[in-house]
């Protein structure tokens, strides 16, 4: 059965041929029939694809070990809910996922377009089948998804625990989601500029699904950050590592694409800016699998002995140069954005953040490459610490956050004097003020500044919420409420990117406090002893051996209390894996909206005579604050992808 | 119009270089294996270095009061004793290959500040029973 898989792709491979031909000859013969024929390709690709998938699900699920990709990161005690992780585990599991994850959006896009825009959409199905197809060939030809062992084993060799938990199921899923929409988004934008013509449909779906891939890319990336501050035990949730920095990359570019296509009505999209951004959104996605696959070493997590990084970095060539050719065949076309607006207007304010943001990607692009490249040409070998990240990306981060809150106070095309409320001018002076204030007295520190500089936009949009709201009561007469929910209804646009930019700034206020006001204690207990961190004190009850036939557990009870009053029992453990050979701790972690407990146990001697035990205690500040704005990234997504063509960008109420 | 924009993206490339250039400096670190570190010693004494090795099996001692943690790392044949005050991380132990940033101290013990493990190969050979 497993020979059908192989045989469902390279079919599938066939039919993607078939339809990148027929998409082109189609359009420039202008033949109906043909056209249809490459969009019925697209839903055929998907159909096969989805075959394949079945079929190696159902190998993983039964467990068949004839399989290698099966035996290699399945076992038989492998709790079924991580069976799916053990797809995307495997090097060309990832890849092949993420392709079916490109068809599926393939498809639905060319069931959403219907018969509308033949042309463009058609070229955007050529594209499509074009991507589709070099995935595919990656998981047929480069490497056979489908091998199969001479013999079957009896057991195969396992998840890596780190990865048996919540997040790292849904984890990749939620950036391969991210990434096959910004392959929509890339296709839509070039098939646009090869016909230079792009009516209401294409904007609208070009635009929701931009808005839906830059928000399951943003919670991705939020949630890769959840696993490794719950799972990796270190209690931090950010590295800079190279594969973290390869899922944030392109999703930085794809903010700036999004805020790109925010400023133009539909008549601009020939902009040189959104172009290119889009292009490189997506040739940054395909930089993430040639970091994560070995193309930049990293430590810390990724894949190891994977083919693939030449042929995905041969990709990334290819896609820039027929871009920039397209984008030199197009240039008498191309709009002069920004021709008849004010220096202080929206349009320039949306452009200066987006200069910022590719400024911002390529510091972390520098720091991230620079290893490798001054190896390569024969320099040392050396190694770039976090805090080239911390420190030239923190400062850039803020102005953002800065910019976020000025923005809406220019007006389109008008200049900021005329728009700008008397009370921002003040509070802008107010941050000055507190800054020199600091600086001058050196009571507090600079992070006091940093609070205030969040609330600048927090201020900023709901004032601009306040106005709306009471402008709208004006009109018709209605309600507080109603007035209130029916401004957001008719700006849904506007009000779900307001409440993005609230979710970036309660992020950034707890990434500040948890990075600068935490606390950390290490220190070795016998039973009875206490340590204090922070405010708790954990008095080292007693530790409790497990067995059972997957590992061996040490699980200690730790009692925390404040101020002598009892307030929880947390229980880290520290495990030995027979399969593995090695040992992982589950850390405990106590999180209530003002800071985080996180108790791990970092060393015992799994023995019942000596119960001495090495606990690692941090008390980490509004961490939850960092996943809760993840939460407004989810509504405001929401809310913004279900705006429709009928009222131009920038229309106030 | 364009002039005052590139102007003004012109002081922040000019502002992000400097920030650049102001972190270049320590936070950059020599990315060596143990040999090459001794081969280097002169050259590499005061700097910040990466070292790349092995943890050689029987020298890892673990003082739990003072938590601290010392061990050999070796390769290309040599020994480097490193001394990291903190835990031992998850996937420590005798033949993990592991990177450690820190400084050689005057007295022959390099002074880890940060200890990497090498995340273990999820290609392992198998067993086939």
């Amino acid at each position: 059965m497993t020979e059908a898989g192989r045989i469902a792709l390279i079919i599938a491979l066939a039919v993607a041929a078939f339809s990148i031909i027929t998409s082109i000859v189609g359009v420039r013969t202008e033949s109906a029939r043909l056209v249809k024929a490459a969009r019925n390709g697209i839903l055929v690709i998907f159909g096969l694809y989805t075959l394949a998938l079945a079929i190696i699900l159902y190998a993983f699920f039964t467990r068949d070990y004839a399989l290698t990709i099966v035996a290699e990161h399945a076992s038989n005690d492998l709790p079924s809910l991580y069976t799916l992780s053990a797809l995307y585990a495997d090097k060309a599991g990832s890849m092949f996922f993420w392709g079916w994850l490109i068809s599926l959006f393939a498809a639905l896009l060319v069931l959403q377009a219907g018969s509308n825009e033949r042309r463009t959409v058609s070229y955007a199905v050529g594209i499509l089948a074009v991507i589709e197809a070099f995935y595919i060939a990656l998981v047929t030809f480069k490497v056979n998804i489908f091998e199969v062992y001479p013999s079957s084993p009896a057991d195969g060799f396992g998840l890596n625990p780190l990865l048996q938990n919540f997040g790292m199921l849904i984890h990749p899923p939620l950036l391969y989601i991210g990434f096959a929409g910004f392959a929509l988004a890339f296709a839509m934008v070039i098939a646009a500029f090869i016909t230079r013509d792009a009516g209401a449909v294409w904007n609208n779906l070009m635009r929701r699904w931009t808005v839906f891939a830059w928000c399951v890319l943003g919670i991705g990336n939020l949630v890769g950050m959840w696993w490794s501050y719950n799972e990796l035990g270190w209690g931090g949730y950010w590295a800079w590592d190279p594969v973290e920095n390869a899922g944030l990359m392109p999703w930085l570019l794809g903010t700036a694409f999004l805020h790109s296509i925010a400023v133009w009505g539909r008549r601009d999209f020939m902009n040189v800016w959104s172009f290119c951004l889009v292009v490189f959104t997506f040739v940054f996605t395909l930089l993430s699998p040639f970091i994560t696959h070995g193309g930049i070493e990293s430590p810390l997590h990724g894949f190891y002995g994977s083919p693939f990084p030449p042929f995905i970095l041969g990709a990334m060539i290819i896609v820039i140069i027929a871009s920039m050719v397209l984008l030199y065949l197009r240039r008498s076309d191309l709009t002069k954005a920004g021709k008849h607006t004010s220096l202080l207007s929206r349009e320039n304010a949306f452009l200066l953040t987006d200069i910022i943001l590719v400024v911002l990607v390529c510091v972390i692009l520098i720091g991230t490459v620079l290893p490798r490249v001054v190896e390569a040409l024969g320099g040392a070998k050396i190694a770039i610490d976090r805090s080239f990240f911390d420190r030239t990306c923190g400062p850039i981060m803020l102005l953002l956050v800065f910019i976020m809150g000025v923005c809406p106070l220019f007006g389109w095309g008008k200049s900021v004097w005329k728009h700008a409320g008397r009370n921002i001018i003040f509070y802008i002076l107010a941050l000055i003020v507190v800054s020199v204030a600091i600086i001058l007295t050196r009571i507090g520190n600079w992070y006091i500044a940093v609070v205030v500089l969040c609330g600048l936009p927090l201020f900023v949009i709901f004032r601009e919420w306040w106005r709306g709201t009471a402008a709208r009561r004006k009109s018709t007469g209605k309600n507080c409420v109603s007035a209130f929910f029916a401004v957001i209804n008719a700006n849904r646009a506007r009000y779900g990117g307001m409440l993005a930019h609230i979710g970036i700034v309660i992020i950034t206020l707890g990434i500040i406090a948890s990075s600068f006001y935490n606390v950390e204690k290490t220190a070795t207990l016998e039973i009875g002893e206490s340590m204090s961190a922070g405010k708790y004190t954990l008095s080292y009850n007693e530790l409790v051996f497990k067995q059972d036939s997957v590992r061996i557990s040490a699980v200690a009870d730790m009692q925390v209390s404040v101020d002598g009053k009892p307030l929880a029992v947390m229980r880290p453990s520290y495990a030995y894996w027979f399969s593995h050979d090695d040992i992982f701790a589950e850390v405990a972690v106590r999180t209530t909206a003002a800071e985080d407990l996180f108790v791990s146990l970092v060393w015992t001697d799994f023995d019942p005579a000596d119960k001495a035990a090495t606990f690692r205690v941090l008390v980490n500040p509004l961490v939850v604050w960092i996943w809760t704005g993840g939460a407004f990234f989810l509504v405001g997504g929401a809310l913004a992808i279900t705006w429709r063509e009928k009222q131009p960008a920038g229309v106030e109420e | 119009m364009k002039k005052r924009l590139l102007i003004g993206g012109g002081i922040i490339l000019i502002a992000v270089i400097y920030l650049l250039y102001l972190s270049f400096g320590s936070s950059v670190s020599y990315y060596v294996t143990v040999s090459e570190f001794y081969d280097r010693i002169d050259e590499l004494l005061d700097s910040n270095v990466r070292l790349a090795g092995n943890v050689a099996d029987g020298s890892i001692e673990w003082d739990a009061g003072e938590v601290e943690l010392a061990f050999n790392l070796t390769e290309g044949g040599r020994d480097m004793p490193v001394v990291y005050h903190g835990a031992q991380p998850s996937g420590f132990k005798a033949g993990s290959t592991i990177l450690v940033e820190g400084k050689y101290g005057s007295d022959g013990i390099f002074q880890a500040s940060q200890l990497i493990l090498k995340c273990p190969s999820k290609y392992e050979s198998i067993d086939i029973e």
